[in-house]
């Protein structure tokens, strides 16, 4: 009898997989989106010691100006799309050169610090230019939001494939450039050691120059994406990278195929908490939920000192 | 380096007291000065200000304190906490909660939700017992992220009944009340001024005893504190302590001030403009906490009422941040007077080269 009630009770709780299916669709694409981000913050940690927390901010500046680009000057949308990525790439890389070599020498805890002074200068801009009072709505909605195919009874579009297709192919080209290419090796031995590194004549400044030109890149077109998928709000996407952020916590800031799996379910657990009537409310809370708990538990079984070690 | 520090050097002991008597003859004097500096504020302030900015002098006397909290943690002992923001407003649903729930004075309401923040605060520290550095900071921040959604659902006390005090139904929302003598404007701004000083004068107490010397210790090296027989695990988690009690007495404060909340003005930005001020003010400085609320609360007030956006004091922050890091990590307290001593003596300098020159010629 208890447990007929108990299964009475599980199947009030959470709807029917029929009322799932989008949100697993939703919460892919979204997922891809993080593992991306995970992905280009993870690499430029590792090469520079800095977590670049002005991922989001650089990410939805881009977005902003291609908005503008297409809606005011008339510009092709995919040419609007590529000054953004260019943006985001150029902005980061500047920061890089400027403050990240300013304070190549200080605790990693400062260089995360100092880019949030850059996330509040360009959040400030952001709502001096985009100003979000009176209810001014943008919306960025790539070509392939329309296109699309069913699975069963549920929509897909284009744009969710591209978004976890993209998340996909980033981790894996990103995993093999590093094991094969000469730049990934030079990456790789940055973070284990950047003094030895130095002395085996690396050119560790151009190197690095890479890391953050490729960080601010991702950080365009997750920019762009988030912005199709989620919201083209200043504030909104300035934050969503603190949802990439758990998932690199989750791989304590090392493991990129772990990011990738952390981001992916991240993702998924967020969206298809949505439907369940007592949860909705806390959907956006999934991943710090998911963060403080993988830090706690990891933290039982090695202490993590933010030092930097390989890939 | 075991625990993370936003300066590269550590602040310079405190000045300590001549032998003997515990409060030497300047100690005594600057003591006074600041007293008179108070009763001067506490009569003047609010009969010559208007509503306006009496009111937003409120606001920076609230931040001020939240401000000195985090002060205790990022300057004293070395941790960086991206989630006061979440603290304070956890004070100040605990407090609202108790004024509309029950009939307790004033001060007890205070009391009561600064120890509540305390327990809540110290289990958030409790994670930085093993966490360190960047960890601690994003851990932190997760947890404020995850305290904002769940505040946005919860929402504020409005009089409603059940554990949230919350009736979305309600057309007409009573007024959070405050303490019946300063039932005004102008009084309650007096009212929490005294409730400042006396939280500056707590963490003063600290500063100058055992726990102020052993975070010192820790902060310089973790390990060497270790090794003189400190027990860092307590000291780490009494500056938690210490740093949410006063900012859920300041949640308290500012719901006396606001007297109605709403969980939308509680957002995970704040709590990384909180450090973005407070590291601008100087965070080893107990000055620097009335700098960092100045900056936060007045310098917008200003703004608006000349007619410029507020979005301007982002972006300002944010320069501020990147140039305390850079160049200054003691803040303005410590950058401007040297600036200003700078100019002094470049002015002096050049008026006595010039009456020299005139002298020889």
């Amino acid at each position: 009898m208890n447990g007929m009630l108990g299964l009475l009770h599980l199947a009030t709780f959470f709807p029917p997989w029929v009322d799932e299916e989008p949100f697993l669709v939703t919460g892919l694409a979204l997922g891809g989106v993080y593992a991306l981000s995970g992905v280009g913050l993870i690499v430029l940690f590792r090469t520079t010691g800095v977590l670049n927390l002005s991922f989001g901010a650089v990410g939805a500046f881009g977005a902003l100006i291609a908005w503008q680009l297409i809606n005011h000057s008339g510009l092709n949308q995919w040419l609007a799309y590529l000054v953004c990525i260019l943006f985001a790439g150029v902005v980061t890389l500047v920061y890089g050169m400027v403050f990240g070599r300013a304070l190549a020498d200080r605790d990693p805890l400062v260089k995360a610090t100092a880019s949030l002074g850059v996330t509040l200068i360009l959040l400030g801009i952001m709502d001096l230019l985009w100003t979000s009072s009176g209810g001014a709505s943008r919306a960025i909605t790539l070509p392939t939001d329309n296109h699309g195919f069913m699975v069963g009874q549920v929509t897909v579009s284009t744009t969710d494939v591209i978004a976890l297709a993209v998340g996909v192919v980033i981790t894996v080209t990103t995993t093999i450039f590093l094991r094969v290419s000469r730049l990934g090796t030079a990456m790789r031995a940055m973070a284990s050691d950047r003094e030895i590194t130095a002395t085996l004549g690396v050119p560790v400044a151009r190197v690095e120059a890479c890391a953050w030109f490729g960080c601010g890149v991702l950080a365009g077109i997750a920019g762009i994406l988030l912005a199709d998928l989620v919201a083209l709000d200043a504030t909104t996407l300035t934050f969503l990278v603190i949802s990439s952020i758990a998932a690199t916590l989750i791989a304590r800031l090392s493991s990129i195929a772990v990011t990738f799996l952390a981001a992916i379910v991240i993702g998924v657990v967020e969206s298809m908490v949505v439907p369940i009537e007592s949860l909705t409310n806390y959907a956006d809370a999934t991943p710090f939920v998911l963060a403080v708990i993988a830090l706690l538990v990891l933290s039982r079984t090695r202490a993590l000192s933010g030092e930097r070690q390989g890939f | 380096m075991s625990t993370a520090q936003v300066s590269p050097e550590p602040p310079a002991p405190a000045k300590s007291p001549r032998s003997g008597s515990p409060f030497a003859r300047d100690e005594m004097i600057r003591v006074g000065a600041i007293a008179l500096g108070l009763l001067v504020i506490v009569i003047l302030v609010p009969a010559i200000f208007s509503l306006y900015y009496v009111d937003a002098l409120t606001q920076v006397v609230v931040y001020a304190i939240v401000a000195l909290g985090l002060g205790v943690l990022v300057g004293r002992v070395g941790l960086v906490s991206l989630g006061q923001a979440a603290v304070l407003a956890i004070g100040a649903w605990v407090a609202a909660r108790l004024l509309f729930g029950s009939g307790l004075p004033f001060e007890l309401v205070l009391l009561i939700s600064g120890l509540i923040t305390m327990v809540i605060g110290t289990c958030v520290g409790l994670p930085a017992l093993r966490l360190r550095g960047l960890y601690l900071a994003l851990i932190t921040l997760m947890l404020a992220g995850a305290i904002t959604v769940a505040l946005a659902t919860l929402n504020f006390p409005n009089g409603g009944h059940g554990f949230s005090g919350y009736n979305g139904a309600f057309v007409h929302i009573p007024a959070i009340r405050r303490p019946g003598i300063a039932t005004s404007d102008r009084a309650y701004f007096r009212y929490s001024i005294i409730v400042a000083a006396l939280m500056f004068l707590v963490v003063l107490g600290h500063l100058r005893s055992k726990p102020g010397r052993a975070w010192a210790a820790i902060r310089q090296s973790e390990s060497a504190a270790l090794a003189a027989g400190i027990n860092t695990t307590l000291y780490k988690l009494w500056a938690f302590a210490l740093a949410s009690f006063v900012t859920g007495v300041a949640g308290g404060v500012l719901a006396g001030a606001q007297q109605y909340l709403y969980s939308i003005n509680f957002q995970t930005q704040d709590s990384i403009t909180l450090l973005a001020v407070v590291l601008m003010g100087g965070a080893y400085s107990m000055w620097g906490a009335i700098v960092a609320g100045l900056l936060l609360e007045l310098l917008p007030a200003i703004l608006n009422n000349i007619g410029v956006s507020p979005d301007w004091l982002t972006i300002l922050f944010g320069i501020g941040v990147l140039q305390v890091l850079t160049t200054a990590p003691r803040g303005i307290v410590e950058q401007f007077p040297r600036d200003m001593a700078r100019l002094y003596r470049a002015i002096t300098g050049a008026a006595r080269r010039s009456s020299g020159r005139s002298a020889t010629s």
